[in-house]
């Protein structure tokens, strides 16, 4: 069977690799169908990377946008940023270079973790998390896997644990507006 | 798995150390010894199998001496963490330019500094896994001598570093030379993959519960792949034989019949997903050869999901945009030649690359030097 991509996965680092991909693989998209973009510099100086790999995918993704399943999803952490600001800090490339903002209905995902994904992989090992203090991060990147399932069953559950961090609830309705509707 | 490779009066290596993660590519451009650092992993685990002499070609012969050195002593050093066991093997190698010949000056085997195995002046000096002293013999010089040593009640340790050795694979595939026959089950993939049948016969008796899972990996990666199998055309030799279907119709090729491609494919995914779980630690040379361009991500993902886990370590090297795009930024090292000729290196994280650039594209512009 020839490998046919729908689904491009831009990202800081490893490690949002590994989260975003395990979870669309839990959530029944096989492995063949993922592209990873990564960016060469690692999280807290992968912005612009981002950013511009994004009007670039956002072009290929409109390009192919009739095809079923295409989609084009983005994780790049807050780094203590404003979540709605770090969104559209990712999108004013488009702008920069002619192309429209990212529009209702179109199949792409931008995932802010605040402060960071550590945040994240906190709060879903079970602790009370705020989105101002660091977290550690994990030995292997593989070990994110427990809370991959753990945000799979989550989500299967119809809610987060509360208290919540907001990034993430921001996340939740990313991924079914976006990816799910 | 190898913490570290020291290198000193080989090739273009000189006083060349590489530390090792998981998983690491070694990024380059032509000469700068990438190569040359698989052919002293290759050298060490024949030596430490005891199949080769150290005067042998493709070992540690006078040719690789550096040429603009004068000295005569190759050292080569390899720290290897075992579960909580750090061990350092050291493996002096001293020629005699006119006769053009070479010997094992110096052999030893520390576990946390103190000593497992020595061997200099020809004598043998073997220690017990408490470190006390155990018997002195007169040993070969043209050959490992810590590779003769049998496993026994008091040496776990230096056993345990020794099979490990023997897992080490060092490949660069060449498909081309693939044999579909064997009579035999090889424990080791040659350097060119040449006895891929005869390796794959054996990993796939020791995991045939990974069969049905690589089996399925093949079965989307290559059209109308069904599974493979080692049947039976001699008294002891067998024939590795893939069977395919094509609109229902089914058939079989030997490994020999089908393509590069294919047997490239085939030998990659096994070393990744069958080979899993036997402490296999894979050296690869360009394993993007011969495969299509839209099948190198999936298989490189599923070798970083692999390495430190079902697969000890891998170091990789290539020229290729895929490796370099998806392991530079937090496992490449790149090689460079200095001006004295001698190779120096660094991690890719460190190099500077502007806005949105790929790595790849970086080095494509020669910018990474």
């Amino acid at each position: 069977m020839s490998r046919n991509v729908n689904v491009v996965i831009l990202c800081e680092d490893r490690q949002h690799e590994v989260f975003a991909r395990r979870f669309l693989e839990r959530a029944g998209s096989g492995h063949r169908i993922l592209r990873v973009e990564l960016s060469p510099k690692g999280r807290g100086s992968a912005e612009q990377f981002v950013r511009e790999r994004f009007a670039k995918e956002l072009a290929y993704y409109r390009a192919r946008r009739n095809r079923v399943g295409q989609a084009l999803i983005v994780l790049i952490d807050a780094d203590g940023r404003d979540v709605t600001d770090r969104i559209r800090q990712v999108e004013s490339r488009c702008v920069e270079v002619g192309n429209e903002r990212r529009q209702a209905g179109e199949r792409v995902a931008i995932f802010v973790p605040a402060r960071n994904i550590e945040t994240w992989f906190a709060y879903l090992g079970g602790q009370t998390v705020n989105e101002n203090d660091k977290y550690p991060r994990l030995e292997r990147e593989r070990d994110c896997k427990q809370h991959v399932d753990c945000l799979y069953d989550m989500c299967q559950r119809g809610g987060l644990r509360q208290p919540s961090p907001p990034s993430l609830e921001a996340a939740c309705v990313e991924y079914h507006s976006r990816l799910q509707s | 798995m190898i913490k570290r490779l020291y290198i000193d009066n080989y090739k273009s290596l000189v006083n060349f150390e590489l530390q090792l993660q998981d998983l690491t590519l070694l990024l380059g451009p032509n000469g700068v010894g990438k190569t040359s650092v698989l052919d002293v992993m290759f050298g060490v685990r024949q030596l430490l199998c005891g199949i080769v002499k150290v005067n042998d070609k493709a070992i540690f012969a006078m040719p690789t001496l550096t040429r603009w050195q004068d000295r005569n002593t190759q050292v080569f050093e390899l720290d290897v963490v075992l579960n909580e066991d750090v061990f350092r093997y050291r493996l002096e190698v001293e020629h005699e330019r006119e006769e053009r010949k070479a010997r094992i000056a110096s052999e030893t085997l520390r576990l946390d500094t103190r000593p497992l195995f020595e061997f200099e002046h020809g004598l043998v000096h073997l220690y017990r896994d408490d470190h006390t002293t155990g018997p002195i013999f007169g040993a070969d010089w043209s050959e490992s001598a810590l590779a003769r040593v049998p496993p026994g009640h008091d040496n776990h340790k230096l056993t345990k570093f020794l099979d490990f050795m023997r897992k080490v694979i060092v490949c660069g595939l060449h498909p081309a030379s693939f044999e579909a026959e064997s009579s035999t089950e090889d424990e080791v993939l040659q350097r060119d993959g040449r006895n891929f049948s005869a390796w794959y016969w054996h990993v796939s008796l020791e995991r045939q519960e990974l069969v049905p899972e690589f089996t399925k990996a093949l079965q989307d990666v290559i059209p109308g792949f069904c599974s493979i199998r080692m049947e039976k055309v001699g008294l002891d030799t067998r024939a590795l034989k893939v069977k395919f279907d094509q609109s229902g119709k089914r058939y079989e090729m030997r490994l020999d019949e089908i393509s590069d491609g294919q047997r490239a494919l085939i030998a990659l995914y096994s070393l990744v997903r069958l080979a899993a779980g036997q402490g296999y630690t894979l050296f690869l040379d360009e394993p993007d050869n011969y495969i299509a361009l839209a099948e190198i991500q999936p298989w490189l993902v599923g070798l970083r999901d692999a390495c430190g886990a079902e697969v000890p370590q891998a170091v990789v090297c290539s020229h290729h945009p895929e490796l370099i795009d998806y392991l530079g930024g937090d496992r490449g090292l790149v090689l460079r030649r200095e001006i004295s000729g001698a190779t120096t290196v660094r991690p890719s994280r460190d190099m500077a690359i502007e806005g949105g650039m790929k790595l790849s594209e970086v080095i494509a512009r020669g910018w990474e030097l």
